[in-house]
């Protein structure tokens, strides 16, 4: 109702149609994704639709001064608004943010010339540093006596703080906020340690804040540009900085609140807007825009996110007076008001209201009762299944966890406030930021949490868990709360690893084994080398002995020499590697030059077998990602069946084809082709499985093996008989690297 | 030896050994024609030329032994020596039997090597001077006339000139010219020498009583 009377002034002035509107231009210091001068902007169009007598036609145009800070970008804007203002010219220009101002001042002949010009939201300092022209005039906000209060309101919550942090960018108005700092910490009364948290780059500024001691506080001033020349959204540097940070972090630009900072003093964007609107109005109503000062908004105050003040465990009695207090639940006497008002009015009805309530209240009290009754048998429950139960407020940060939760993280059943930093703290070094990604992801994002990861914890023994949740959201569809569990999974873990190991012993018992079979072909294969190497010494021996030994001849069969020693040593250590024992390793690889090196392995046995081997290469293969030995190990056996199937084809009709395509649904393949028996239709569902031979020496390992290795390189091992004869394997990988892959 | 440089032909899959043998026998005043297959070796194998073989027996496709039958089949005949990385017995003794000079075990030592080159080199020219004066033998005997050559088979079973006038019906003095004449035309001067050379050429004495 008061609110109707009092707009009710402005209904009786009526628009008059046969005027011609208002035109207002306003430039935006930034582009149209800067939350601050969006929302500055919105305040004063609101206010004066809401207040012109006239209409009003608005303009916008986005200066983006600090994105493009090359020299010509000022002169291309001011060129296109003069081309585009010379005929629609404004009746007063709006810059929004102080920013705007100086490229105002400078340009403003080009394109409003003589135009009266209202700026909104100028830092105090950055005004003072340009000279004001006559008819330039608005509203501007005092960052020094904002950054004091910001300042009284921390000190008065942590009144026990001993540290002080402050962050800001390399941007001018950063640079600006360094000033201010510096300046009003050295004339404060109460002394602090501080550490300027400046001119850092993006990365370094984050690392740092993680850092800071959790009883300090923690001024985040702007951070328009870090240290690197990054540019970025201070609202968004603000929060992040708030999440990582293990202290109270107070901001000097209050519309930021709601995210995890902690509170600070000024004002919000949209009432900047409503103050240089009301300047806008005054000029509009006749008054000459030189003589109106530049003037402070009195609806600055301090303002504090409640959730904030609750996560940080601070005193609200300890706020200073008329604080706004931001994301408070209203208590029952605001949220009922009416309802108790009325009750007053009727006793009758207060009785019966009352006698609803008693029974209400003591519904509620028993259904509360039995929902902690099966609270903590579900905790109880939980607990002997070795699983802890954990909730995180995305809001406020806070997390609450069963006492079994907290002690599988080490955690005292009295630790105060649980944060989701404590439980890190508790991680595997090396598991961390699995976990840390996993919750950051599923409060960003409202993924699934599913992450394993192990506690590290002295003098404890190394436990596994995994860590299971899933998101609630709120009704902008941002995740609100994530619930799940942590489930002690060590058992299991080792009993993988142990199977890991054994599988791991199998297979390379299986590559010697292998290896043994093919030891007559190997000793070949270094018999070559030392063969050309004895006959080039004995050579050079003979050509030294001559009377003009030609000393250039013996040179190169010297080197010569080397290149076969090269050769030999080849041999070996392609042995080497396919005998050792070590840890599985992931490599990018080239499937081309590994099938190559595995032929020359097999070279001689196929020599000896009377097998001829054709090739067929797709040049520039994409490449994968694997275990080049398991790898090799599985074509040594495709190879190694595929000729011993032939062992019954008559020996001009043995031929081996291997080849290597990309096929069309995103996998590498290499088939082996033979021309020996095939398989038997009641072999098929048998080959791949232990202990399955047809070989009359076989172990029945190999494809059983084969196909574990080629499972967890997420492929796939297929054997097909040909249409002619003889069979045909497939060995298909994904692709994970596009080009081929150089070793 | 009519020249000092005698060839060895040289068949290795393998590049590196093909090399080193080729330089190696090069240095050893060998001259070498080195081929990477038994297939480029049968392409460009000249038979006129003397000198020996030297294959690898483990190779693709056609591998040392069965280029030896191929050889054989052709009847060429040049000495071959073979090398193996591996050698088991049974593939050598098929080699021996069809007539190899040597089978040698890789790594070869240059003693082993050369001198059974020079053993296949000496076998190479020997049997190329037997074909030589074999040829040559019977180019003589081909100027010989069919009557001739009837006297001579007679002459070299030891008959008196008398007894072949008489199996050949004809007079003693014309079978004395015939004797004379197949004694000029061969270049013998005694019976003795004209059964040696009729047995080199292989003609057979007349049977006693035809």
């Amino acid at each position: 109702m008061a609110l109707l009377i009092l707009a009710l002034p402005w209904f009786t002035a009526p628009l008059r149609a046969d005027e011609r509107p208002w035109r207002i231009l306003m430039l935006h210091a930034y582009n149209y994704t800067f939350p601050a001068t969006s929302l500055a902007a919105d305040g004063a169009r609101e206010r004066l639709l809401q207040r012109s007598r006239r209409k009003i036609e608005f303009d916008a145009e986005y200066l983006d001064l600090v994105r493009f800070s090359e020299p010509g970008h000022e002169r291309l804007v001011a060129d296109f608004l003069r081309e585009r203002y010379a005929q629609r010219r404004p009746d007063i220009v709006m810059a929004i943010s102080g920013e705007a101002l100086p490229f105002v001042i400078k340009h403003r002949d080009a394109f409003a010339p003589g135009v009266p010009v209202v700026f909104v939201g100028a830092a105090s300092g950055s005004l003072a540093s340009v000279s004001r022209p006559p008819g330039v005039t608005g509203h501007f906000f005092d960052l020094a006596f904002n950054f004091r209060e910001m300042l009284a309101l921390a000190e008065r919550l942590q009144p026990q703080a001993k540290r002080l942090f402050v962050i800001a960018g390399t941007a001018r108005l950063d640079k600006i906020w360094q000033d201010i700092a510096r300046t009003e910490i050295e004339r404060r009364a109460r002394k602090f340690e501080t550490t300027y948290l400046f001119d850092l780059e993006y990365g370094a500024l984050r690392e740092a804040t993680s850092r800071i001691p959790s009883d300090a506080i923690v001024l985040g001033l702007s951070v328009f540009r870090d240290g690197a020349g990054k540019t970025f959204l201070p609202v968004d540097v603000a929060n992040t900085l708030a999440g990582l940070s293990p202290a109270p972090v107070y901001t000097p630009y209050v519309s930021q609140l709601g995210k995890g900072l902690l509170g600070g003093f000024g004002e919000t964007f949209d009432a900047m807007g409503r103050a240089g609107a009301d300047v806008v109005l005054d000029i509009l109503g006749g008054k000459d825009a030189s003589s109106i000062p530049p003037r402070a908004n009195p609806e600055s105050s301090h303002r504090v996110d409640y959730r904030a003040l609750q996560r940080w465990n601070l005193s609200e009695s300890n706020l200073p007076p008329r604080t706004v207090m931001l994301n408070k639940p209203p208590s029952i006497w605001e949220q009922h008001r009416n309802a108790v008002l009325a009750a007053t009015g009727a006793f009758a009805l207060q009785t019966v209201a009352l006698g609803a309530l008693l029974v209400q209240r003591r519904r509620r009290q028993r259904a509360e009762a039995l929902l902690k009754d099966s609270e903590e048998r579900l905790a109880f429950a939980a607990a002997a299944a070795n699983i802890g139960i954990w909730r995180l407020d995305v809001g406020t940060g806070g997390l609450w966890a069963t006492e079994h939760c907290r002690a599988m993280f080490g955690l005292s059943r009295t630790a105060a406030s649980l944060t989701l930093d404590g439980l890190l703290d508790a991680v595997h070094p090396e598991d961390r930021h699995f976990l840390a990604d996993s919750f950051k992801s599923a409060t960003q994002f409202g993924t699934q949490v599913n992450t394993e990861f192990r506690i590290a914890i002295p003098d404890r023994e190394i436990r596994w868990l995994v860590a299971r949740g899933h998101s609630a959201f709120d009704d902008a569809g941002r995740p609100s709360r994530i619930s799940g569990i942590f489930a002690d999974i060590t058992a299991r873990k080792t009993a993988e690893a142990e199977a890991d190991h054994q599988r791991k012993e199998v297979a390379h018992l299986m590559r010697v084994s292998v290896l043994g079979e093919l030891s007559g072909a190997i000793a070949h294969e270094l018999n070559q080398p030392l063969t050309a190497i004895l006959a080039y010494a004995q050579a050079a021996r003979r050509l030294l002995a001559r009377k003009n030994p030609d000393l250039g001849k013996i040179m190169e069969v010297l080197n010569d020499i080397t290149l076969e020693d090269d050769r030999a040593s080849e041999v070996i250590r392609r042995l080497h590697k396919l005998l050792r024992k070590g840890e599985s390793r992931t490599e990018p690889i080239n499937l081309n030059e590994l099938v190559e090196s595995t032929l020359r392995l097999l070279n001689s046995e196929a020599i000896s077998r009377r097998i001829k081997v054709d090739t067929d290469f797709q040049e520039g293969l994409p490449g994968t990602f694997g275990d080049p030995v398991q790898l090799q190990q599985v074509l040594l056996n495709l190879l190694m069946n595929a000729m011993d199937a032939m062992s019954g084809t008559s020996a001009p009709e043995r031929l081996l084809v291997v080849g290597t395509r990309s096929s069309g649904s995103g996998a590498v393949e290499v088939s082996v082709s033979d021309r020996g028996r095939g398989i038997a239709e009641e072999q098929r569902s048998q080959l791949f499985k232990p202990f399955f031979t047809t070989k009359e020496h076989g172990l029945g390992l190999g494809l059983s093996i084969c196909s574990k290795i080629v499972k967890a390189h997420e492929g796939k091992l297929s054997v097909d008989n040909n249409p002619d004869r003889g069979a045909t394997a497939v060995l298909a990988l994904p692709i994970k690297i596009n080009a081929a892959p150089v070793s | 030896m009519t020249d000092r440089r005698s060839t060895v032909f040289l068949v290795d899959d393998d590049p590196g050994v093909l090399r080193a043998l080729t330089i190696l026998l090069d240095a050893s005043g060998y001259e070498v024609r080195s081929f990477p297959s038994a297939r480029e070796f049968l392409a460009h194998h000249d038979v006129s030329i003397p000198g020996c073989a030297v294959f690898d027996v483990a190779m693709p496709d056609l591998d040392g032994l069965e280029l030896q039958a191929a050889l054989a089949m052709d009847g060429t005949e040049r000495p071959i020596i073979f090398i193996t990385g591996v050698g088991d017995v049974p593939t050598s003794v098929r080699a021996m039997k069809a007539g190899a000079v040597d089978f040698l075990i890789k790594p070869v030592g240059e003693d082993q090597l050369l001198d059974a080159i020079a053993q296949a080199t000496e076998r190479d020219a020997s049997a190329r001077q037997h074909q030589q004066e074999l040829m040559s033998v019977s180019v003589q005997f081909a100027k010989l006339t069919p009557r001739e050559r009837q006297v001579l088979t007679h002459i070299i079973a030891g008959k008196l000139n008398k007894q072949i006038a008489y199996e050949l019906g004809t007079v003693l003095n014309t079978v004395k010219v015939h004797r004379g004449r197949v004694m000029k035309k061969l270049g013998v001067r005694s019976v003795a020498e004209l059964v040696r050379v009729a047995e080199r050429a292989g003609i057979r004495a007349a049977s006693s009583n035809s």
